[in-house]
């Protein structure tokens, strides 16, 4: 009926169908026009562009103040990433396995930062920050990525712990292996889609983040949205664009790495 | 209750299928299908999955739109009446009660789209709770009930608004054995009381058996058997329905003259049987509870009586399974054969020995047309 | 780092009591009551002193700066213009919910009926709009809803304005680009519940009598229902404490509270008034999101063993 397409009537159908699609191009709309913008020739982001140009991606590539940032959002990434992870995991076992009180409660505390605006976030560790005199450093940037990414790479080690048998761990056991390597060899393998899962979330989240960069930057450390955002504040620029569209392909191919991953994981299962 | 009892008004045709079709593609879920479904009657479709009685049945209610063909109801089409406007009752496979629903509400649901006042309501629900007994179940959700009060609630809600046809599509499949039967017995006297149509979807022929008045037995979209459960069981039109239904012996022989054929080179007598020529292939088939197996002394005592045949065999197995003994015996040519005796009647064989095979000659089926894949079990399916 | 590498130490080390329980039975009770919670130290740890120690200072501060007292709550409310800055994020916070409802319903409900091809590019679209740079998208927005842009010279040419409509720097862009955002968020769990919905209830329901209208209002619907309240809460939430979309399509004139404090902070150093308004958005945000755990069927930890 309501939802089998075939039993459904046809002018249901196809206004379900026509409204689906306008919405779906209204989702695509910002993502696909801010790609054509950046190759656009007009320095007013006129559109339709007069003509196609590769000058506001040289611009970019070789203005060093864009370079630095985009090396600085890697770096950050990468090891909020690992930091991420390396918290997450031995959390989630113990959220998962563990069999002591209050364990509803500490799930919510560690999502919390997921709940708790970014605003607030931001200023409450700006703070701290400002007084130890950590803003603009590196160890200030992570410190803060690691806080709200913290709760997406708990929650996806638990999802695939959850769905992990521990008596296939007990029988590596009886196999003769110490509890140690029998996680090692055992259950990490099985956990692993979870873990990369959730050290990809870490990555995008940290790729992303703008609240808690722009509170952290300084002239001298500053990630790619905080560059971006500013310079928006200054003018629409279309090396803006250029940025945009590289934060967008890295978190297009993140996604692919994603799904083509949980696909091998699927067949394998 | 009395309103939904009817007198059951036997012999008038209530639902014609005539030339019914459906295709998925080049494939044929249902293949030229005409039947006609007794005002009254409990009839069930028997087949293995696959077989098209499900998508017959889906049909019926209007979740499927035929390729071709008719459905009428006392000769109104029903093709292009959307299920809501159909009025038929419908049991599911999973129950599918609202869950968002009380058990009240999920059997008055029906009489709150028909707009009916809400003390007839009141009353209709309660005289529904009654018959199926589940008047202190009235306010839980069907979360919080058994699988079998569940289906009782399912049978609620169907028949609650008074439908003259009740379609029910394998409504015991997911319940254990004993419960099935219970609810089995109480279904077989609900039908009796209430007088309705029954149309009943079953891959499980003990439950068909049990149940029917008619069964329709489906294979590869077809039916290819039509009847009550002793005919079909009795006297099967093919050998399909012979093989799908309990256990038979298949015996190939070559008919030599009228009333008798040659197997493995000797003679046996058969039923009279048109459109058997001489020298025409043609098989015969013995329910093995017909047969019955004598050791070489009990032969000798007891000659064989007019009208019964015998073929020596050997004794492969005997499995003792309670209520009953079986018998597995290999003639020289090589068939297998089963036989089968109550225990108490006593079976003393031993694996090896030798024994002559008996049966009444008119008990014995001849089918002169069959496919090889009609002779074994669960071929029903595409 | 060293606190990431203290963590992957103990996660091997405090195992065997956790993995086998036949050996944890001789264990003291109370040893047995916290078995497996070592773990969870290491990011107890980093969360204490750097989210929850912090987070209280800053409330803490609200009823500390300048002086003690409630003083910057009476502010909060009785000053007209921080009184609008409320009205605001709760007025765009409604509507963002309303508008991302109506429009992710029709998306979740085509992604479970075509669960292969189409919906499952239709479920591409979703997951890239989600994960594209909030940044980028926002700066897209500025860019097609500006006084020159594409979307009023569309809507020009086509005759149904015309002078340019101001769609940024006021809370229509804000409005327009948060429901965009949001989308996702409804389209996730609601198709989720809409996944689960057996449909056979639905055939149930028109065999019964129901038309396609009342099977949709009387069953679909009521079934919807806990995806449906879920996705509205979780965006009503997240709409309140947006900073950056507000903020760059947004107008100086019209704030939300996010803006607001963070305004506060950078260019007054009114830490008091900004802790304030930071305790109640904190406040409000944990009261919705309690509801919203109220609501889910499950316990996100409870397990499948």
């Amino acid at each position: 009926m309501l939802l089998s397409p075939n039993a459904m009537g046809r002018p249901l159908r196809t206004g379900l169908y026509l409204t689906t699609g306008i919405i779906a191009a209204f989702l695509l709309l910002p993502v696909v026009f801010i790609v054509l913008l950046s190759f656009g020739s007009s320095q007013w982001l006129v559109f339709p562009p007069p003509g196609w140009t590769f000058k506001w991606y040289d611009q970019f590539f070789s203005n060093p103040e864009w370079m630095d940032a985009a090396l600085a959002s890697l770096k950050v990434a990468v090891l909020t990433t690992f930091a991420a992870v390396a918290l997450g995991l031995p959390t989630a076992f113990a959220l998962v396995r563990g069999r002591f009180p209050g364990r509803e409660l500490l799930y919510g505390l560690f999502t919390m930062p997921m709940i708790v605006p970014l605003v607030i976030i931001a200023v409450a560790v700006y703070a701290l920050f400002l007084k130890l005199g950590y803003t603009g450093t590196l160890f200030a940037f992570v410190v803060s990525h690691v806080i709200v990414a913290l709760p997406f790479t708990i929650i996806s080690i638990i999802n695939s712990l959850k769905l992990f048998d521990q008596s296939i761990e007990d029988a590596a056991v009886i196999c003769g292996a110490s509890r140690l390597q029998a996680i090692v060899k055992v259950t990490f393998p099985a956990i692993r889609p979870g873990m990369i899962a959730g050290g990809l979330f870490a990555f995008l989240v940290s790729w992303d983040e703008v609240v808690l960069s722009v509170m952290m930057a300084s002239p001298d450390l500053q990630t790619l949205p905080v560059k971006m955002w500013t310079t928006l504040r200054q003018d629409l620029s279309p090396v803006i664009a250029v940025a945009s569209t590289l934060l967008i392909g890295l978190s297009i191919l993140v996604m692919f790495i994603a799904s083509a991953l949980r696909r091998r994981n699927e067949t394998n299962a | 209750m009395s309103a939904v009892i009817k007198e059951a008004a036997h012999g008038k045709t209530l639902v014609t299928l005539r030339n019914l079709n459906k295709h998925y593609g080049d494939f044929a879920a249902v293949d030229n299908i005409s039947l006609d479904i007794q005002d009254g009657e409990f009839l069930t479709f028997l087949g293995s999955s696959g077989s098209g009685k499900s998508t017959t049945l889906s049909m019926l209610a209007g979740f499927e739109t035929p390729s071709s063909g008719e459905i009428l109801v006392e000769g109104r089409s029903l093709v292009n009446v959307p299920p809501h406007k159909r009025d038929i009752g419908m049991v599911f496979q999973r129950y599918s009660l609202f869950p968002h629903l009380s058990v009240r509400d999920n059997i008055a649901f029906p009489l709150a789209i028909r707009k009916l006042g809400s003390a007839e309501i009141a009353k209709r629900v309660d005289a529904m709770l009654k018959l199926v007994q589940l008047e202190t179940f009235a306010h839980r959700r069907p979360a919080q009930l058994s699988g079998g009060q569940q289906q009782r609630v399912a049978i609620a809600r169907a028949l609650v608004y008074e439908p003259r046809i009740l379609l029910m599509d394998e409504p015991l499949g997911a319940l254990d054995k004993k419960l099935r039967e219970d609810l089995q017995d109480e279904l077989r006297q609900l039908h009796r009381r209430l007088g309705i149509t029954i149309v009943y979807v079953t891959h499980d022929q003990e439950e068909a058996m049990r149940l029917s008045q008619r069964i329709a037995i489906f294979s590869h979209g077809k039916i290819v058997g039509l009847g009550s459960g002793y005919d079909l069981y009795q006297n099967p039109p093919n050998a399909f329905v012979a093989s799908f239904l309990g256990n038979s012996n298949f015996l190939r022989v070559t008919a030599s003259s009228h009333g008798a054929a040659a197997f493995e080179g000797q003679s046996l007598a058969i039923r009279l049987t048109s459109g058997l020529a001489a020298d025409q292939d043609a098989l015969i088939m013995v329910r093995p509870e017909k047969a019955l197996a004598l050791s070489t002394e009990q032969a000798t005592r007891e000659p064989l009586p007019a009208g019964w045949n015998e073929v020596n065999a050997k004794v492969g197995e005997v499995l003792f399974l309670g209520e009953s003994q079986t018998c597995q015996v290999v003639t020289a040519g090589g068939t297998e054969m089963t036989v089968k005796a109550l225990s108490a009647a006593g079976m003393p064989m031993q694996p090896g020995d030798t024994v002559k095979v008996r049966w009444v000659v008119a008990d014995a089926c001849v089918y002169t047309e069959w496919a090889e894949s009609d002779l074994s079990k669960a071929a029903g399916a595409h | 780092m060293k606190v990431a590498i203290n963590a992957l130490h103990n996660a091997q080390g405090a195992d065997p009591g956790t993995g086998a329980p036949r050996a944890a039975v001789r264990r003291p009770p109370l040893s047995q009551r916290w078995r497996g919670s070592r773990n969870l130290l290491p990011a107890l740890l980093f969360l204490g002193l750097f989210f929850f120690a912090p987070l209280i200072g800053l409330l803490l501060r609200g009823v500390l700066e300048p002086v003690p007292g409630l003083g910057n709550y009476e502010q909060l409310f009785a000053n007209s213009a921080y009184a609008r800055v409320l009205f605001n994020t709760f007025s765009v916070a409604g509507l963002v919910t309303v508008i991302s409802m109506l429009l992710g319903f029709p998306l979740a409900w085509a992604i479970t009926l075509v669960p292969r091809g189409w919906g499952r590019w239709l479920l591409n679209i979703v997951l890239l709009s989600m994960w594209t740079s909030l940044l980028a998208r926002t700066y897209s927005w500025l860019v097609l809803l500006q006084g020159s842009g594409v979307i009023n010279k569309l809507l020009m040419a086509l005759g149904i304005i015309d002078a340019p409509l101001e769609m940024v720097h006021n809370l229509t862009g804000v409005v327009i680009g948060m429901s965009y955002i949001m989308i996702p968020f409804i389209v996730l769990p609601l198709q989720a519940t809409m996944q689960a919905i057996d449909p056979m209830v639905l055939q149930a329901g028109s065999i019964c009598g129901a038309s396609p209208w009342t099977n949709f209002w009387k069953v679909f619907i009521p079934l919807c229902r806990s995806g449906l309240f879920s996705g509205a809460l979780m965006v009503f939430v997240m709409s309140l404490g947006y900073y950056v979309t507000p903020a760059l399509l947004g107008g100086a004139q019209n704030m939300m509270l996010p803006e607001f404090i963070i305004q506060q902070v950078q260019s007054f150093l009114n830490w008091g008034l900004a802790s304030a308004a930071a305790a109640l958005l904190v406040v409000i945000t944990l009261v919705l999101f309690y509801l919203y755990l109220k609501l889910q069927p499950e316990s996100p930890v409870g397990n499948a063993r």
